[in-house]
């Protein structure tokens, strides 16, 4: 996994898929009762999901609360149980894999989580924490090298080699997330997922996490999952972007067809909703204000889900559920009535 | 909607207020917490204040003491550990701060009210909405629970919360985020404030949502004309509401000034960084050019400038000296750095501008 990463932003130098997800649903059943518990329903918290990943390119899922984008990356990992899909990597289905199989895969794919206070073991060192990988994958580095390995890695990601016997809690936020970065280069990874990891950081420290990933990416050609809700984050790391509402995909294109030539009434409204960094913008005048709340996933509205709130909508949108496909459009869209450049 | 009358407008809890005096005044105001362990010096000095129907903004990142100087305004402070040790809050003129604690109820929600990040956590889970939000009504004015329940109906109207009739006996759980950070606002209008506290009142929602808010809030102001105080670490939202800016690092002020000469002349490095740190949603940038290092402890906040250890441009002088707020040749604007005009200059050349 040495190979330079493809030039971002355009897809025909990209190179083949990693990473191919296909039709992924994931449902939750609700159910009611102690003795009998029987289904009174289904969350469909990540709905007939399909997109690709390529070598070297970052993929941002983009969405508000509860639209999947979490669900829809812990269930390629299989740390939700599909409902079904499949999801190929390097030409194997990870849902029909073996535990054994499943263990290589997990440790070409890493994650790396959101809350940098959570997901560090207070009572273990940062030398054991980017060590305990090799625990669990001992063929990946000889025991003799682990320390030199270790020191390298905290090195990598701007910490100082020196604090190898601290504690978690004697680390900012910030420093706490390089840890988390640095374990999960540990096992030499090909694919990162990256579930919110700049969202619990402050401006100044974010930027300095964003553009350590972007430099690891470069050096070690690693290809990012990167879900966050915070669009201007997200148009700043990705290559390509999907835009999720209500367990959908209802856009999917690069960082230029997604922000600049936007299809989807939802992301339109998304976008708007941003406040600009200039106070002579007047964005205000031009938001689109949506009206309401985000209806619950375990009634989502007929055909199209963001019908309800759209200022589009016809008959035709509750009927059949629009496809995610090209309509006029230079990137797949999942809408009747798509926005069209100019 | 019980309206105070008119004439106790002029009296802030008996006491006459000052003709002419800004609506809310913050003067070189001191916040300490006494630790086992030491003592956390969250506010070194900060000043500010705001007039009726204006928005000011205080920006500051985790740790800058911008949510423990609003505590200190409101008089909420824990004590102990928590104390004032200097400065002045005055409201129309009156001083707050050596207020007899009965005197100072009558000021807390009814002048001066406030609203939280954490709407879940600040609303009581056990009580329906319409209680909590009528209580203002019986603790203040006496009212009955009957009284209550119909005031709380037509606030719940009033920060458009639809079926408000059918909603007032619900529980906070039964509401989504925003709608529970609707039912903060309205328990914070009840009284009908004179300045309105904002602290982080949409960080905790999605952005969609933060629309809705940030718009009720100013459609509310242009209906009161409340002073707005907004404290928040997000620069896009100050920069679409807020007419003033207080940026605030490490417990004390950087600069100040008014809102588009704040974003378009930046005259401190770290307003300057954090404008460079951001990432941008509707311009492609090619790198982001963060500030180095993280913010200090406030145990053991660095001598001269605090922050020296992370300004690119520190001298011998920042090291030794705390820089102190002085005017620049703009109007209204301050900004505590030694090297105003040499930093600025450094900025204008590199061309790095938002």
């Amino acid at each position: 996994m040495l190979e330079t990463a493809p030039e971002a932003g355009s897809d025909k130098k990209l190179g083949e898929p990693i990473l191919t997800v296909n039709n992924l649903v994931k449902h939750y059943p609700i159910t009611q009762g102690i003795l009998f518990k029987r289904q009174i329903g289904t969350v469909k918290a990540s709905d007939d999901v399909s997109f690709e990943l390529h070598r070297g390119e970052t993929l941002g899922l983009v969405g508000e609360s509860g639209c999947g984008k979490t669900t829809t990356a812990r269930t390629i990992l299989r740390l939700e149980t599909p409902t079904s899909g499949s999801v190929i990597f390097r030409g194997k289905d990870i849902f029909k894999m073996s535990q054994k199989e499943l263990r290589e895969v997990r440790r070409e794919i890493q994650v790396i989580f959101q809350d940098p206070y959570a997901s560090l073991n207070p009572r273990m060192t940062v030398g054991d924490i980017v060590a305990e990988a090799w625990r669990i994958h001992p063929e990946v580095l000889a025991k003799e090298k682990q320390q030199a390995r270790t020191l390298e890695l905290l090195e990598m990601v701007g910490l100082n080699p020196d604090h190898i016997n601290r504690y978690p809690h004697q680390f900012s936020g910030g420093q706490r997330q390089r840890i988390g970065i640095a374990r999960a280069l540990a096992l030499n990874p090909s694919v990162i997922v990256a579930d919110e990891p700049v969202s619990a950081l402050d401006v100044s420290v974010q930027a300095q996490v964003v553009n350590l990933l972007e430099d690891l990416q470069a050096e070690l050609g690693l290809s990012y999952i990167f879900i966050a809700h915070d669009l201007s984050v997200i148009r700043h790391i990705c290559d390509r972007v999907a835009v999720m509402y209500l367990g959908k995909i209802v856009e999917i294109g690069d960082e230029i067809q997604v922000y600049e030539h936007t299809a989807h009434p939802y992301t339109k409204a998304l976008l708007s909703a941003v406040p600009a960094l200039d106070p002579n913008a007047k964005q205000v005048e031009h938001r689109i204000l949506l009206e309401g709340d985000v209806p619950s996933p375990a009634d989502p509205p007929s055909g199209c889900r963001f019908r309800t709130r759209c200022w589009k909508a016809q008959e035709i949108c509750a009927g059949e559920i629009p496809e995610l496909i090209l309509r006029d459009t230079d990137h797949p869209v999942a809408c009747y009535f798509p926005e069209r450049p100019a | 909607m019980t309206q105070v009358p008119l004439q106790t407008r002029d009296l802030v809890a008996g006491k006459p207020a000052v003709p002419g005096a800004p609506l809310l005044s913050v003067e070189n105001i001191h916040v300490e917490f006494r630790l086992d362990f030491g003592t956390v010096k969250a506010v070194n000095g900060l000043t500010y204040h705001v007039n009726e129907r204006e928005t000011v903004a205080i920006l500051g990142e985790s740790g800058s003491g911008k949510s423990v100087s609003a505590q200190a305004v409101m008089g909420i402070i824990d004590s102990p550990p928590g104390f004032v040790t200097d400065g002045s809050v005055k409201f129309r003129g009156v001083e707050l701060l050596t207020m007899a604690e009965k005197e100072r109820r009558q000021v807390r929600g009814e002048r001066i009210a406030m609203i939280f990040q954490d709407a879940l956590t600040a609303l009581n889970p056990v009580f329906t909405v319409g209680w909590q939000i009528g209580e203002m009504f019986r603790e203040h004015h006496g009212s009955t629970k009957k009284e209550g329940l119909d005031a709380a109906v037509e606030l719940m109207d009033r920060v458009k919360i639809p079926l408000a009739r059918d909603r007032v006996n619900s529980y906070p759980h039964e509401f989504s985020g925003g709608m529970r950070q609707r039912v903060m606002i309205a328990m914070a209008l009840a009284l009908d404030p004179d300045v309105l506290i904002a602290d982080e009142p949409t960080t905790a929602l999605d952005v969609t949502v933060q629309a809705q808010i940030m718009q009720l809030l100013s459609d509310l102001q242009e209906e009161t004309g409340m002073g707005l105080i907004l404290i928040t670490h997000d620069l896009g939202v100050v920069a679409e509401v807020a007419d003033r800016v207080v940026v605030m690092y490490a417990g004390d002020s950087v600069e100040k000034g008014e809102i588009s000469d704040v974003y378009h002349n930046p005259a401190h490095p770290y307003t300057m960084g954090l404008m460079d740190s951001m990432p941008r949603h509707d311009v492609q940038k090619d790198r982001l050019n963060p500030i180095k290092g993280s913010p200090p402890d406030l145990m053991a906040i660095p001598a001269g400038c605090a922050f020296n250890p992370r300004c690119p441009y520190a001298q011998d002088i920042c090291r030794v000296e705390k820089p102190h707020l002085h005017e620049l040749g703009e109007a209204g604007r301050v900004s505590a750095c030694h090297f105003v005009e040499e930093v600025r200059d450094a900025r204008n050349r590199s061309g790095s501008r938002l």
